[in-house]
């Protein structure tokens, strides 16, 4: 397997504040990977270390073979490499047709700029200037700089933040034919359920250290972990008659958590069809990736808030990670 | 770990665009051109840039002729009307700020907004971005002079004779007074306060350097010919009264100026809103 990313031991320090303490990650050729984690855990500092913006303190960077923190290769990778920032930053008076023609002429093998305005939905927008466009509008277009020059590797900084639904799935989309294309696509998102539509795989970063890492669905062993079903008790019934060990009744709710999903409700629905009785409000389901996301996370904050080596620096767990007058990192 | 393969000759030649070590390269004259092209629609779109490019040199040129009429046969500085005074001299204010005023302002601006940053995430090298301004900024300094020089004919000034020599103090004092924009622009931490800092810089330069009214102090003269502007006012002027045209002297420090913003500009510019 020939790696588009490598990172080894990544380290970044600003001022004595560590945003980045040692992280590994390796990202495949041609697949989507998902860099997951809360505001302030490094997810960005790691991008722009890998675009090639920052310097790295310490660690080993490979992207498309060369260090980005070369500067004789910094030409190279930049005809290699495709952009999508979160901070949106466009010519305002250009027209959207002019504003990817422009950037197309600077590529040696640039996409087809019509092609490119109908692949992310802009080709009735591309007369309009670009001051003109929605939000939205101007996301899609940012993406389309990101890919005229095609980029054989993708950064994507949380790309659908601000996308109707609509717009969200056609993104999504977009992103996975870039990836059957043979694009490389390495993403940050807070939005669990992209995560799970479209990355290959997921490495979970919390104040500056990978916490889990694996693909959606295997994550923080949640292939494994406990089914949960839910129901409303029968009238009549008490938790002993529940041929099942629940836990407790919540909302009305009885929980029973099972690694034997498919037992579990034969027995629970024959009890039911036996007593003659509905099973209201039932519902079977696996944790989703962002319990899973949530419990590994707030782990690792209390974790990190009880252990008194890590509160140099920080004061306060409101003050954790983050710089102040840095919005983002 | 893993590095990628460098790609063999075959799959190279099959998809030549792909060939990761050898990428095509555009012709660096065709990707100016191409900077050049958008660089003026971006410029000629914004009403904004045009009102305070072109209307105020026009403007202030427009208000000296309405003082000086009536007034065309005295003597004003030096054996020179007033008209004849202030159309040079008009013009090359008009120049200080398409060139110095307009390009730091900008060039904050982009930076502020992140456009220098997504610009230098693209393969397009450095100086053709440069060049492609400086060639914008020369093409609007031709048509600000040409405006100004045509409202100094309508007052009755005579035009220069030596085009020639108007071509090249003006190419050289646009390119002097960019590489300073670029200068300054490179010193701005934020892009709210360029506007202030550019004018801070700006006017009292233009004030003693005898752009508004003639200066006779000596010792003010001396240091004002030491700075950029006043040297660029005396080219101008001297286009107008000498059949000579070509002030040398006044050049070569406006040149030093250029290579001294040009050295603070490769120091020090920065493409990245939020640095380290």
């Amino acid at each position: 397997m020939t790696a588009a990313v490598a990172v080894e031991g990544l380290q970044k320090r600003y001022g004595d504040h560590e945003a980045v303490r040692g992280v590994d990650f390796t990202v495949a050729e041609g697949e989507i990977f998902a860099l997951l984690g809360p505001n302030g855990a490094g997810k960005t500092t790691t991008l722009e270390i890998l675009e090639g913006f920052r310097e790295r303190d310490g660690g080993r960077v490979e992207v498309l073979g060369r260090d980005p923190g070369v500067k004789a290769d910094g030409h190279w990778l930049r005809g290699q490499v495709g952009l999508v920032l979160q901070d949106i930053a466009v010519e305002p008076y250009l027209s959207v047709r002019e504003t990817v023609a422009r950037n197309a002429g600077y590529y040696p093998d640039p996409r087809n700029v019509d092609e490119l305005l109908d692949l992310v939905g802009l080709n009735e927008k591309k007369g309009a200037k670009v001051k003109d466009l929605s939000g939205g509008q101007k996301r899609r277009l940012d993406l389309a700089l990101g890919v005229v020059g095609r980029p054989k590797l993708l950064f994507l900084d949380e790309p659908t933040t601000g996308f109707d639904p609509n717009a969200r799935r056609g993104a999504w989309d977009v992103v996975r034919n870039l990836r059957d294309d043979g694009t490389t696509v390495v993403l940050t998102t807070h939005y669990m359920d992209e995560a799970q539509a479209l990355a290959d795989s997921v490495v979970v970063i919390a104040e500056g250290r990978i916490v889990a890492s694996g693909t959606p669905d295997t994550l923080g062993g949640r292939d494994s972990a406990q089914t949960r079903i839910r129901f409303a008790l029968p009238a009549g019934a008490s938790l002993a008659d529940v041929p099942l060990p629940v836990n407790d009744v919540e909302d009305g709710l009885v929980t029973a958590e099972t690694t034997e999903p498919t037992a579990a409700l034969h027995r629970l629905t024959g009890w039911a069809l036996d007593r003659g009785t509905p099973l209201d409000r039932l519902t079977v389901e696996q944790p989703t990736l962002e319990d899973v996301y949530l419990s590994l996370t707030s782990e690792y904050v209390q974790q990190e808030a009880s252990s008194p080596s890590s509160a140099r620096g920080r004061k306060t767990p409101a003050g954790r990670g983050r710089r102040p007058g840095r919005s983002r990192s | 770990m893993t590095t990628l393969i460098p790609p063999t000759a075959e799959t190279a030649a099959a998809a030549p665009s792909a060939r990761a070590d050898a990428p095509r390269e555009r012709n660096p004259l065709a990707l100016l051109g191409h900077q050049i092209r958008y660089e003026q629609l971006s410029f000629w779109r914004n009403p904004q840039s045009m009102v305070f490019t072109f209307v105020l040199p026009i403007v202030i040129i427009g208000i000296f002729g309405a003082v000086f009429s009536g007034s065309e046969g005295q003597d004003f500085f030096f054996g020179l009307t007033g008209m004849q005074y202030y159309t040079p001299v008009i013009a090359a204010v008009s120049v200080l700020g398409a060139c110095y005023g307009q390009l730091a302002i900008v060039l904050a601006m982009r930076r502020q907004t992140g456009v220098l940053k997504r610009l230098h995430a693209t393969p397009l090298p450095a100086w053709v971005y440069f060049a492609g301004l400086l060639v914008h900024c020369v093409v609007v300094s031709i048509v600000d002079v040409a405006l100004v020089f045509g409202i100094g004919a309508l007052y009755g000034v005579d035009l220069p004779t030596h085009w020639g020599a108007v071509l090249l103090t003006l190419v050289l004092g646009a390119a002097s007074f960019c590489a300073l924009g670029v200068g300054v622009a490179s010193l701005i931490k934020n892009s709210e306060a360029a506007p202030a800092v550019v004018q801070f810089i700006q006017f009292p330069l233009v004030f003693i350097s005898g752009s508004y009214f003639p200066i006779h102090a000596e010792l003010l003269n001396t240091i004002a010919g030491l700075l950029p502007v006043k040297p660029f006012n005396d080219a101008m002027l001297a286009l107008f009264t000498q059949d000579a045209g070509f002030q040398w002297r006044d050049l070569a420090v406006l040149a030093a100026w250029g290579v001294i913003g040009a050295l603070i500009a490769v120091r020090s510019f920065r493409w990245d809103p939020r640095p380290e």
